[in-house]
């Protein structure tokens, strides 16, 4: 079936759709050297400045989250493609600061690559900046080491969080500190209905039967549970939470934050009634739920299904969480 | 191999991956990528036709400048990474190189490569190409430019074919595990198109 979807050249894609964010929100954001997001007015350059980068496809990931109380500068790749290393250090080296910058990369390959490369030049260039990994996703079980550990929609409460913090003003290592912390007690778990078409050539990723879900998308085994029968809301929860919990390790007494992020094509009716069940299931625990979200933050095209999204946090998270924030896809007044 | 001759293998290169834009994206979506190893290939060679340079140096330090700031995704960081430590192999002001010095300037590139990724022969990625080709142009160096090339080709085109029983190990395709046996790797069946363009 060819694909059908609102768009020109597949060629322009991530130019046309820089265009449209920074033509719609033109309050708060504008672009430099064509494929960076930042903030239309600079937060003052006493402060520590954060940036991030990532593919295109996902939005309003990652540039849809440059703004007052979060992210500084986003480069935005292609579609699904992390942005050349080169264009990463534009972007440091555009927001250059004597407070200092975190660069906040997502564990994939691509992306890493990018880091490293960003990082090294920024060495070179006598920039002062911290890079962190997020490594959310638990698909293949608590145990899994870190660097195989994937960056997924829990960069999103991260940069929240972290943004708050630099807002604030605080010091790149008391902000390094806190981001470690914050980034420790994140973990996120995917469950796909439907896989997404590659906007540039049409072509299906992954398959999945008609009455077929999948827990941890392209995974098998330990983490969720594979590809199953479709479920109802509540065994999905049922079947997704006791991971989150156990690899936040929350426990009766802690504050959380828990998201529902959508993947493209699941209705905020579905992601409302499953966070009904994940936040019952949290409080029976004895945890104390903060305000979350249910919302599409992190997308893969028309993909169905959601991130389940835990975050433990500590008094000052909480506090950071609920701070301002004025971003064209998070605004907290 | 002059200037103009190297020039002339992205040319063709770039020619015929877009030519199998297609077949890369279909094998990349097979082993459990992403699907667009097609797309990313050809913006790749794309960017390493359109460098420009008046030497061997200037050349290789514009393709890396084209692949890192013009293209995204890590097919580009790649193939980045290995021209830049072939740009920084060679003196300014060569604008010709012979057998042996061309094997040395691809050995140089995959050292540089080696700091950025931990793949290797076995791991079904691109390096199932890549490695035994420039393993092959250092063993044939001695036989001239013809031979050698004719030799590096084989032994990509030998090493993307042995990936179809490979296991993913890196990027999004290690997710699937033993569903990724099967298919050759996206990224090494490009590559060793890419070297049949040197012979």
């Amino acid at each position: 079936m060819p694909m059908k979807k609102f768009m020109n050249d597949p060629a322009n894609l991530t130019k046309e759709l820089l265009e449209g964010l920074v033509g719609c929100y033109s309050d708060t954001l504008a672009l430099v050297n064509e494929k960076i997001v930042v903030r239309k007015t600079p937060k003052s350059a006493d402060k520590v400045a954060l940036v991030a980068f990532g593919g295109s496809g996902h939005e309003p990931a990652m540039h849809g989250f440059v703004g007052l109380g979060m992210l500084d500068a986003c480069v935005a790749g292609d579609i699904f493609a992390a942005p050349g290393g080169e264009k990463v250090f534009e972007a440091l080296d555009y927001v250059k600061r004597d407070a200092g910058t975190l660069l906040i990369t997502l564990n994939h390959n691509g992306d890493r690559m990018s880091g490293s490369k960003a990082m090294r030049k920024a060495q070179k260039a006598g920039l002062k900046v911290v890079e962190i990994v997020i490594h959310d996703d638990i698909a293949q079980g608590p145990d899994t080491p870190i660097e195989d550990k994937r960056g997924l929609g829990g960069v999103i409460p991260f940069i929240k969080v972290v943004g708050a913090a630099a807002e604030e003003g605080k010091s790149l290592e008391e902000i390094v500190e806190l981001a470690n912390k914050f980034n420790e007690g994140i973990a996120t778990l995917s469950v796909a209905l439907k896989v997404a078409t590659h906007p540039q050539n049409g072509g299906e990723i992954g398959a999945l039967a008609d009455d077929e879900m999948e827990i941890g998308m392209g995974q098998h085994g330990e983490g969720g549970g594979g590809i199953s029968k479709m479920c109802t809301a509540d065994e999905t929860v049922e079947k997704m939470l006791p991971s989150l919990v156990k690899a936040t390790k929350i426990a009766s007494g802690d504050k959380a934050l828990l998201l529902i992020n959508g993947s493209g094509s699941t209705t905020t009716m579905e992601m409302l009634i499953c966070y009904r069940k994940a936040k019952s299931m949290l409080e029976a625990m004895g945890v104390t739920v903060l305000p979350g979200k249910c919302d599409e933050l992190l997308t893969v095209q028309e993909m169905a299904g959601f991130q389940m999204i835990l975050c433990k946090c500590c008094d000052t998270c909480a506090k950071y969480l609920a701070a301002p924030a004025n971003a064209p896809y998070w605004t907290t007044l | 191999m002059t200037l103009d001759q190297f020039k002339q293998v992205w040319a063709r290169a770039a020619e015929k991956t877009a030519a199998r834009e297609r077949d890369y994206s279909a094998l990349d979506a097979a082993a459990g990528g992403d699907g667009d190893h097609g797309e990313a290939i050809v913006a790749a060679t794309r960017a390493l036709a359109a460098a420009q340079g008046s030497d061997f140096k200037s050349l290789l330090t514009d393709m890396v400048n084209h692949l890192e700031s013009d293209v995204s995704g890590s097919t580009s960081s790649l193939y980045g990474t290995l021209f830049e430590g072939m740009a920084d192999a060679v003196d300014a002001g060569v604008t010709e190189l012979d057998a042996p010095g061309i094997a040395d300037l691809f050995a140089a590139g995959l050292e540089e490569l080696g700091f950025a990724t931990k793949a290797k022969v076995g791991d079904k990625t691109f390096m199932d190409a890549l490695i035994p080709a420039i393993e092959a142009l250092k063993a044939h160096a001695a036989e001239g430019e013809q031979a050698m090339f004719a030799a590096a080709a084989a032994a990509a085109k030998a090493g993307s074919e042995a990936t179809a029983q490979m296991q993913a190990k890196f990027g999004r395709a290690k997710n699937l595990g033993e569903r990724s046996i099967g298919p050759i790797d996206a990224g090494s069946a490009s590559n060793a198109d890419i070297w049949a363009c040197f012979v």
